[in-house]
């Protein structure tokens, strides 16, 4: 903003030739006013929503609330998505930062301290006009409230509450509000703002302390992980009040979630996933978000800039072991070990097991257990769930698997019905791999544009070798 | 000889249709349904008009509801708003195979049954159509603060949309206007909504919006914009998830 203030200036100098120090001080300083006086709703916004982007995730599932029928909104347990951006991830809320004022210097953030980028806060009653008015145009589901420290973590929190508070009692919204607790915030905010909303969730920012400590020195591990324990503890009270009185208010009915860097430092797949299985299980987290490291600041503790784009690949591998996690009763030992750190490029992280353990393979659809059904890639939990039911009705054969939604593809190398397989196969690594590939496995984007190399005879196709983890593809990260 | 019984493309009218054919047949073979609109005449066949009332439409709706139950119903009910030129078979083979097994609530897991199938997948088809709308469904404000909007839906998806806005916005006037079926759907503040039959309304009204909403309207539009992360633009993914056709009646792709 200085140099725009500048440029407008010198224009003046031209014109007036005015030289005087005094009056240019003066001038710039009444210029700046200005600026800052006129700033429209609609440059606030902007800036406001170019630098909350890179939250994850505009999720508005897990809560179902009918209207009263005194105010406005409701929700739905599924959740809807209202638009998709050029990015191809919905937008369901209104994702917004209340100020990109901060006092941190996070290295990664785009609104660190030291950078220059134009500065602004919304007002509480700004929020709730943005919300209200985008809210009965059906644009939105909801609000996502995020924020930047003002002043300190006590004075954003109570800012984010005011502007939940009127929005829920003035305004009587009723759609789905997730809000960020800030870290080192008064215990007592948190709380309060936890009534008002449906989703909360505290920024683990990265997946481990030292990362925490290189690229986030005003943030500590333990703040961080204080108001995570306070929302899963008041949530669990909250579960005993709702069992003794119905109408009760709500605590964070649709959990609590967190997020973290992707890449920006040097930690394995199996760290992360170790991390991520913890939260669940410790802090019955009911998502944990990851998100691939853009680059957006130049710093020396940050990974190289490299042509590659953000991690994209691994994010999509992250998700699926999450997701395997979650759904399909594995841990994250299973995944993966200290001696092979980082998922497979090629095969996702369930069938890349599978290859793995095929000692406990071929699988009878007809007698195995649901949860040895549901590690066999190529089922998913829902054709797992119907295979359990018809099985009780008549013996399965694999056409009535296909029918199922069973992926045959994948799946035929690893499942018997009645004892035999869809086709005679063997049961080794290689040939599965190799079968797989052909079979034509969609390869992941990455590999597709790799380019051409000459292959060798004794080239393993999986790419576990070092030459293609990804460590070394960061680029010398750190 | 097989009877085919006429009838309009409307929720009374099927139902009618099913009313009579009901009377008639006992199997597939002997009776069938087809629309006056999109009738094609097959051979060996008898043609009947069917006399659309609302009591004969309720009468099968509380059919359905008693002995198949309300969650069949719902399928039901889902899949005769479907586009699908042949719904009225499907139905009416579904219900008619109810009849052959011993626990008729349990009709739709017979899913081997063409009929029944078929019934499912429009069900589903209809269902999805109208959940993708609560999203991406978009009000504008009108001079006298009318909430309007126009959609062009492949099935008649206002009767699923309706109860979801009126829970969502009691206290508003708003009206969605179905370009595809020409049907309006309309709510007044703290009332319940109603369904009516464009007879050629004078539509004018649509292009005189309130102040407010080129503001707002800019605003929305910037915000779609600037939330994309531009390193990681997918065009791919965004129109597997938002195809095109909905994008015409979407402020943000205008």
């Amino acid at each position: 903003m200085f140099a725009y203030i500048m440029e407008v200036y010198r224009t003046n100098v031209c014109i007036c030739y005015i030289a005087q120090m005094q009056t240019l001080v003066f001038e710039v300083y009444k210029m700046n006013m200005r600026i800052q006086e006129s700033m429209s709703m609609y440059e606030k916004l902007n800036i406001l929503t170019d630098a909350a982007k890179y939250d994850v995730a505009c999720t508005s599932s897990g809560t179902a609330r009918k209207g009263d029928g005194t105010g406005m909104g409701n929700c739905e347990r599924s959740g809807i998505c209202h638009s998709f951006s050029a990015d191809g991830r919905c937008i369901s809320l209104l994702k917004i930062l209340f100020t990109n004022e901060c006092i941190y210097d996070c290295k990664y953030c785009i609104n660190r301290r030291s950078n220059d980028v134009v500065r602004t806060s919304f007002t509480p009653d700004e929020v709730c006009a943005l919300t209200m008015e985008f809210y009965r145009r059906n644009y939105i589901e909801g609000l996502f409230l995020s924020s930047g420290i003002l002043k300190s973590p006590d004075y954003t929190m109570e800012l984010i509450y005011a502007a939940l508070y009127k929005l829920r009692t003035e305004c009587s919204f009723q759609g789905y509000i997730h809000v960020k607790a800030i870290p080192g915030a008064n215990q007592e905010l948190v709380r309060k703002t936890g009534f008002l909303a449906d989703r909360m969730s505290v920024n683990l920012e990265l997946p481990t302390a030292e990362g925490l400590k290189l690229l986030a020195p005003n943030k500590t591990r333990k703040n961080i992980l204080t108001p995570m324990r306070l929302v899963q503890n008041r949530m669990a009270e909250n579960k005993q009040e709702l069992a003794l009185y119905r109408n009760a208010p709500r605590f964070v009915p649709a959990g609590q979630s967190t997020q973290m860097i992707i890449g920006a430092t040097p930690e394995t797949d199996y760290q992360i996933i170790q991390v991520a299985e913890s939260l669940y299980q410790k802090f019955e987290l009911k998502r944990v978000f990851y998100s691939a490291f853009v680059h957006v600041n130049e710093d020396k503790a940050l990974p190289a800039r490299t042509d590659e784009g953000p991690p994209l690949l691994r994010e999509h591998r992250l998700y699926q072991a999450d997701w395997l996690l979650r759904y399909y009763h594995f841990q994250a030992s299973e995944l993966l070990s200290e001696e092979n750190p980082n998922f497979n490029v090629v095969f996702d992280p369930k069938c890349n097991w599978a290859l793995k353990n095929l000692g406990q393979f071929p699988v009878e659809i007809n007698r195995a257990d649901y949860k040895m059904l549901l590690r066999v890639p190529g089922l998913g939990y829902k054709s797992a769930v119907r295979i359990v039911k018809a099985r009780r009705l008549g013996v399965l054969d694999f056409p009535d698997l296909k029918k199922m939604g069973v992926v045959l593809k994948r799946a035929m190398y690893f499942i018997t019905c009645s004892g035999k397989m869809l086709y005679p196969t063997r049961l080794e690594e290689d040939y599965i791999t190799r079968n797989l590939l052909d079979a034509g496995e969609r390869l992941p984007e990455e590999l597709r544009n790799m380019g051409y190399r000459q292959l060798s005879l004794f080239d393993d196709v999986r790419f576990t070798e070092d030459g293609l983890s990804w460590k070394a593809r960061a680029g010398g990260a750190v | 000889m097989k009877k085919i019984y006429l009838c309009s493309d409307t929720i009374t009218g099927l139902f009618s249709a099913i009313y009579d054919a009901w009377e008639t047949g006992r199997r597939e073979e002997e009776c069938g349904i087809s629309f006056r609109e999109s009738m094609e005449q097959e051979l060996f066949c008898e043609y009947y008009e069917t006399q659309e009332t609302e009591k004969k439409a309720r009468a099968v709706e509380s059919m359905i509801k008693r002995h198949l139950g309300r969650r069949v119903y719902w399928d039901i009910y889902h899949a005769a708003l479907s586009g699908d030129r042949r719904k009225g078979d499907a139905i009416l083979g579904t219900m008619l195979a109810a009849r052959q097994i011993p626990d008729s609530t349990r009709i739709m897991e017979h899913l081997s049954h063409p009929q029944v199938e078929r019934v499912f997948e429009l069900s589903r088809n209809v269902g999805g159509e109208a959940h993708s709308y609560k999203g991406f469904l978009r009000f504008k404000e009108l001079e006298n603060g009318v909430l309007y909007s126009e959609i062009t839906p492949k099935n008649q998806v206002l009767t699923c949309l309706a109860p979801h806005f009126a829970d969502r916005l009691p206290l508003e006037n708003w009206m969605i206007y179905d370009k595809t079926h020409r049907m309006f759907v309309v709510h007044e503040a703290g009332k319940k909504w109603v369904l009516i039959w464009d007879e050629g309304i004078d539509r004018s009204f649509a292009s005189r919006e309130s102040e407010q909403e080129l503001l707002y309207a800019r605003l929305w539009k910037s915000f779609c914009r600037t939330i994309a992360i531009e390193s990681r633009t997918n065009p791919k993914c965004q129109l597997s998830h938002l195809p095109l056709r909905y994008r015409g009646d979407m402020l943000e792709h205008m």
